[in-house]
């Protein structure tokens, strides 16, 4: 078992850890999008399916700290690697000019910031209610927990709007490296499917973005009321 | 041709360094980047001055001596070649070019453009090895290996180890030079024997020498002298999860080996 830890203590352990965690993350995120989309369905969809995750509140709490000691766990294991990087090389170049280098994985630490504040104040705000109070729990018709009066009331304002597309695009631009990087992290590497592969992060991107966009676009322009 | 090198100088691993510039006359096309700087060299020692420390032994591209930054990249701006072979050609009439050394901490600077590249050499010492029995050599192909295996091993196999990887990786990171040894020798009937713990070793040497780690940019590749692809970084992350399962079901070496089962 000592054994087995001093393994995940290596530069690639730790990587290996840092793309499991990072793949556990992304797969909520998709999962989270597709919870959302009920929005287009009408309130009593959208405020059924929230209900339904409070009705079990085990699973939601175990949910919660599981996804916060997934985070915990990222944030830390990535420090970690990035002090080594830096420390792997205390005098840079002069003149440096990248030639295969993607925007996305040369600025993962940045993304990866914007990511972690837009997380914070999406909880905040969505979640806790701390930010703008003026919407939080209304009880809808059915009695259910009013959560589409709470989404539509939000993206009316311009400035919030403007602060969760900022966040998406966080998302979208970490996404784009991390899923790719994690296969080959993973050590997934076959001739017939490296193209998929290479293809998943910015798909998986894509795909995040366009629909956590659409719900905030759709009750900005007045689409969903 | 003439040109302007600004040229990274240090005198000594402790020193502070400094870039100095150097105007480079009468350069014919046909000059390799070093016979150029041979040439300022010559006229800096017909000055009295200090030439210029550059690493070069074969000059034709397979030593993997010549280590020198041209303009951000290891190697210059042509693909699949070492700094020897690259030609003044390829350069505009009049151009200024920054040479600088390959910076990472595990490659202290020895003097001006030359570093320490004996970290790469420990790696090697800590797994980079086959066991091979003494007595009568044996015949030539009496191991047969598949003409597609073979062919694999030896494109990790033809590393130089001129540490370009390292130099171009943001992160300082030896991963595709350690990636090329582990997958040369792991795809081999004659590397199998150490093959669980050569990965494990080569690691921890590669982490202990203060190389960072790999972020899956895929500058290494595009600088690679050899073209040695990261599909073989993916083979190192396969072999070193391999290695993980394996020995963790081995016992330790404190246990007596005829001691029974629990």
């Amino acid at each position: 078992m000592t054994r087995l830890f001093s393994h995940f203590q290596s530069s690639v352990g730790s990587k290996v850890l840092l793309a499991l965690s990072g793949l556990g993350l992304v797969s909520y995120v998709i999962f989270h999008m597709l919870g959302n989309l009920q929005v287009f369905e009408g309130p009593h969809a959208l405020n059924r399916y929230a209900a339904l995750l409070r009705e079990m509140p085990i699973l939601l709490w175990t949910a919660r700290v599981g996804l916060l000691g997934i985070v915990v766990l990222h944030i830390v294991l990535a420090l970690q690697l990035s002090l080594r990087n830096h420390r792997a090389r205390p005098i840079g170049y002069a003149v440096r000019r990248y030639r295969r280098a993607s925007v996305a994985s040369r600025t993962m630490a940045a993304s990866g910031a914007v990511l972690l504040l837009f997380i914070i104040f999406h909880l905040l705000h969505l979640t806790a209610g701390i930010i703008d109070p003026s919407a939080s729990d209304r009880l809808d018709v059915e009695g259910h927990r009013d959560v589409y009066g709470k989404i539509v009331h939000a993206f009316q304002n311009p400035l919030i709007v403007a602060l969760y597309v900022v966040g998406q695009l966080g998302l979208g631009l970490h996404v784009n490296h991390a899923v790719s990087s994690s296969l080959q992290t993973l050590g997934l590497e076959h001739a017939a499917l490296n193209r998929l592969f290479k293809a998943a992060g910015p798909s998986v991107a894509l795909l995040v973005i366009l629909g956590n966009v659409a719900i905030i676009v759709a009750v900005f322009v007045g689409i969903v009321r | 041709m003439r040109f302007t090198l600004n040229i990274w100088r240090q005198n000594g691993p402790n020193e502070n360094g400094r870039f100095i510039s150097y105007e480079a006359y009468d350069v014919s096309p046909r000059m390799s980047f070093l016979e150029m700087l041979d040439g300022v060299n010559q006229g800096l020692v017909a000055n009295g001055e200090e030439p210029v420390a550059f690493e070069h032994d074969c000059r034709e591209g397979i030593c993997g001596s010549c280590s020198l930054v041209i303009d951000g990249i290891p190697h210059g701006p042509d693909r699949g070649i070492t700094t020897c072979q690259l030609y003044m050609r390829r350069f505009p009439d009049g151009a200024i070019i920054t040479i600088e050394p390959w910076r990472a901490a595990a490659f202290p600077i020895v003097k001006d453009l030359v570093v320490d590249r004996s970290a790469l050499d420990r790696v090697m010492q800590a797994g980079g090895y086959v066991s091979v029995n003494t007595g009568g050599a044996v015949d030539g192909n009496a191991l047969l290996i598949g003409k597609d295996q073979a062919e694999t091993a030896m494109d990790a196999a033809s590393c130089i180890g001129c540490g370009a990887c390292v130099a171009a990786c943001k992160n300082a990171s030896a991963m595709l030079f350690v990636a090329a040894k582990v997958s040369h020798l792991a795809l081999l009937p004659q590397g199998k024997p150490e093959r669980t713990g050569r990965v494990t070793a080569m690691i921890e040497a590669m982490d202990r020498e203060g190389f960072g780690s790999c972020g899956n940019q895929y500058e290494c590749e595009a600088v690679c002298p050899k073209r040695i692809s990261v599909r073989f970084i993916a083979t190192l992350n396969r072999e070193y999860r391999r290695a993980g399962i394996v020995e963790s079901a081995l016992p330790n070496a404190s246990e007596s080996p005829h001691a029974e089962s629990v």
